[in-house]
């Protein structure tokens, strides 16, 4: 039997973790010597000036592999309660995980087959 | 002592949410509101449903938000996308929305008064008793999901996939 | 009150669960950046999701935490459609500002 209790020790080291990150960027911050110069302010970049800012928008091709792993990441949120149980739903569960896996299987296939996972 | 965990839960997601909406640039709001998930998936812990805050992570904070940030990064942030509204939008659309938590905040006064149906049982949230729902009584609902899933697929397929044909 | 509730009553929940679903409502009524609306539409999902699981814990009922899951599933179908479309959008006119897109209708 499990409670919101037994979830401190991770909650502790998440403020563990924090405090770390928070403490040792804080002290170096604190502890080291500012010397601001022109040329040490500038962005480094291997030595060549810098072009531009960061904020340019970039290539489009990885999009559709995006949102194709967010459909089947949520597909896959549906078969742990399934392996859990795989052994007490018996003959009926493997039914319907196929049906599922079936329908998705078919969506897949649509995908390859339009190629929607090619690099253009 | 998990009162306290709520409330602070609480305003923190409500804090998050806010500045979801009051954040200039979209980025920060991308990240705000991902904190806002982890304040919910402490809910969820504390409602001692464990596997939904489990799960909740990691479709939320975890693939969708992602996929929001990396739709943001893909457009141009340098130019000013979005104008400010006028003044008689802000204040209608802030009208419309408290007068939608009062009319909400007012259907929920008998909240505490509902029975509850069954025997009190700590174990809901586990893992196996969410299968053995899933998998025994909501097996059509579960079945339709797939064809929402292909349909979503084939959906984004010929939406996004550029026709080589037009070029 | 109900024992399996340990954190809150039950209308605190429903209260937490009203407030950020007003803030998605004045989010997609205040901001005109088709990604910040759509981001207001997951956080309405999500308000609507916790007051579910609350639910589902007072009644000491699984049903409630697996319509979650159908949430969860919808709410990834539509966003995958939702910003594919978008990007076409943004192809399109190179905004994704909704006042240019109310022109579609002309």
């Amino acid at each position: 039997m499990s409670t919101p209790a037994d979830y401190l020790p991770i909650l502790l080291q998440f403020i563990a973790a924090l405090g770390f990150v928070v403490l040792t960027i804080g002290a170096t911050h604190l502890l080291g010597p500012k010397r601001h110069t022109n040329v040490k302010n500038e962005t480094f970049e291997c030595g060549i000036e810098s072009v531009g800012n960061a904020r340019v928008p970039f290539s489009i091709k990885y999009f559709l592999v995006a949102i194709l792993f967010v459909l089947f990441d949520v597909e896959v949120i549906f078969m742990y309660p399934w392996a859990v149980n795989f052994k007490s739903l018996g003959v009926r569960g493997l039914i319907e995980m196929f049906m599922f896996m079936s329908l998705l299987l078919l969506g897949f296939f649509y995908i390859i087959k339009k190629g929607a996972l090619k690099w253009e | 002592m998990t009162q306290y965990f709520f409330y602070f839960l609480s305003f923190l997601a409500i804090f998050f949410a806010a500045l979801v909406v009051l954040s200039k640039n979209p980025v920060h709001s991308v990240l705000y509101l991902i904190l806002c998930f982890f304040s919910i998936a402490g809910h969820y812990i504390l409602l001692n449903a464990q596997f939904l805050a489990a799960v909740h992570i990691i479709v939320y904070a975890g693939a969708i938000m992602v996929l929001f940030l990396f739709v943001l990064m893909l457009m141009n942030l340098n130019r000013d996308s979005e104008p400010p509204k006028s003044w008689q939008g802000k204040v209608a659309a802030t009208l419309a929305a408290g007068l939608l938590l009062l009319v909400f905040t007012a259907s929920i006064k008998g909240a505490d008064a509902l029975p509850s149906g069954n025997q009190p049982d700590n174990t809901v949230g586990l893992l196996t008793n969410l299968g053995k729902t899933l998998y025994n009584d909501f097996m059509l609902p579960f079945e339709v999901s797939s064809i929402l899933f292909l349909v979503a697929m084939v959906g984004a397929v010929m939406i996004g996939k550029r026709e080589e044909v037009s070029e | 009150m109900n024992q399996v509730l340990t954190a809150a009553p039950l209308s605190h929940y429903v209260l937490l669960s009203s407030i950020l679903f007003s803030i998605g409502v004045l989010g997609v009524l205040f901001r005109r950046n088709a990604i910040i609306i759509f981001m207001c539409i997951e956080l309405m999902l999500n308000a609507v999701n916790l007051l579910l699981a609350a639910f589902s814990v007072h009644h000491s009922d699984p049903s409630g935490q697996v319509f979650v899951f159908f949430i969860m599933a919808v709410a990834a179908a539509e966003v995958a459609v939702g910003l594919a479309i978008l990007i076409m959008i943004y192809r399109n006119t190179g905004s994704i500002n909704i006042e240019t897109l109310s022109n579609i209708r002309h």
